[in-house]
């Protein structure tokens, strides 16, 4: 999630407090100082999401090989993305008759290939809600994929109503458009041109 | 008020709704399934290791999920 920052959730999700109590929570390496050194300090607001990994060989030698992808546009970035991840989250199954996937790997259908290293991360009652919602899979996976949404396309909501608007006052202005055209057209569409003897 | 859940067995533990509704969509897609059992008994002997069952397997799951899709959503908030 490298790409989404502590600040993004300001209003979103979270007040400010919270979220720079969220950010305090950890530690950010941050440029040289007048020394020269780099130094660690309390994250703030405008950092990102820290990666759980210092670069991708660590982040393969923790899963198995595999380089976990940055999930900061993962709806966006594959084809029909909230349906795909929530069929992947909610899909891992028993694989079909002749098929076997290595050791280490899993079997999801929804995956292309149909052998992911992630193994089932969702389980039901895996998480305790606050409002006393069932934490089943499908509720906590639906979750999962609102949040990604949200993420990988903050201003959805705000660029379709701008949508709306500029599609609402152009088809005005169009309308107006061709009203004038029609009426400035009017005395040349309408004139009669006769062909008469000179006389 | 519903009468029942799909989100809670009888005695209250947290249980997922797709158990239920694969059960009752099986109902609509018995002819997938059978096709797989079907391939999966022609396979049973094989040796090779290069049969599968995934081209039915894969109907039978598309077939299911169709009949899930539209109802899961109504069991989550």
């Amino acid at each position: 999630m490298s790409l989404v920052a502590y600040r993004d959730l300001i209003g979103v999700a979270y007040t400010e407090e919270e979220v720079k109590a969220m950010a305090a929570e950890v530690e950010v390496e941050d440029g040289p100082n007048d020394e020269g050194e780099m130094y660690t300090r309390p994250g703030k607001p405008s950092d990102h999401f820290p990666s759980p990994y210092p670069n991708e060989q660590a982040a393969r030698f923790a899963n198995g090989g595999a380089y976990p992808p940055d999930l900061s546009l993962i709806t966006k970035a594959r084809h029909n993305g909230q349906n795909y991840v929530f069929a992947l989250l909610t899909g891992y199954r028993d694989p079909p008759a002749g098929v076997s996937v290595r050791e280490g790997l899993h079997y999801n259908p929804y995956f292309p290939g149909g052998a992911i290293a992630m193994p089932k991360m969702l389980m039901d009652g895996g998480v305790e809600y606050e409002d006393g919602v069932p934490a089943t899979e499908t509720q906590m996976a639906k979750d999962v994929v609102t949040f990604l949404s949200w993420a990988a396309e903050p201003e959805m909501e705000e660029r379709k109503l701008m949508g709306f608007k500029v599609i609402f006052v152009l088809t005005l202005a169009l309308i107006q458009a061709g009203y004038y055209k029609r009426w400035k057209w009017a005395p040349v569409k309408s004139r009669r041109v006769i062909v008469d003897v000179i006389n | 008020m519903r009468t029942f859940s799909l989100n809670r067995s009888d005695d209250g533990e947290v249980v997922d709704p797709r158990a239920r509704l694969d059960e009752i969509s099986k109902a609509k897609c018995v002819k997938q399934l059978m096709s797989y059992q079907a391939c999966v008994k022609r396979i049973e002997g094989d040796e090779t290791g290069h049969k599968h069952c995934t081209g039915q397997y894969f109907d039978y799951w598309a077939c299911i999920d169709k009949h899930v899709a539209p109802r899961l959503f109504k069991w989550t908030k």
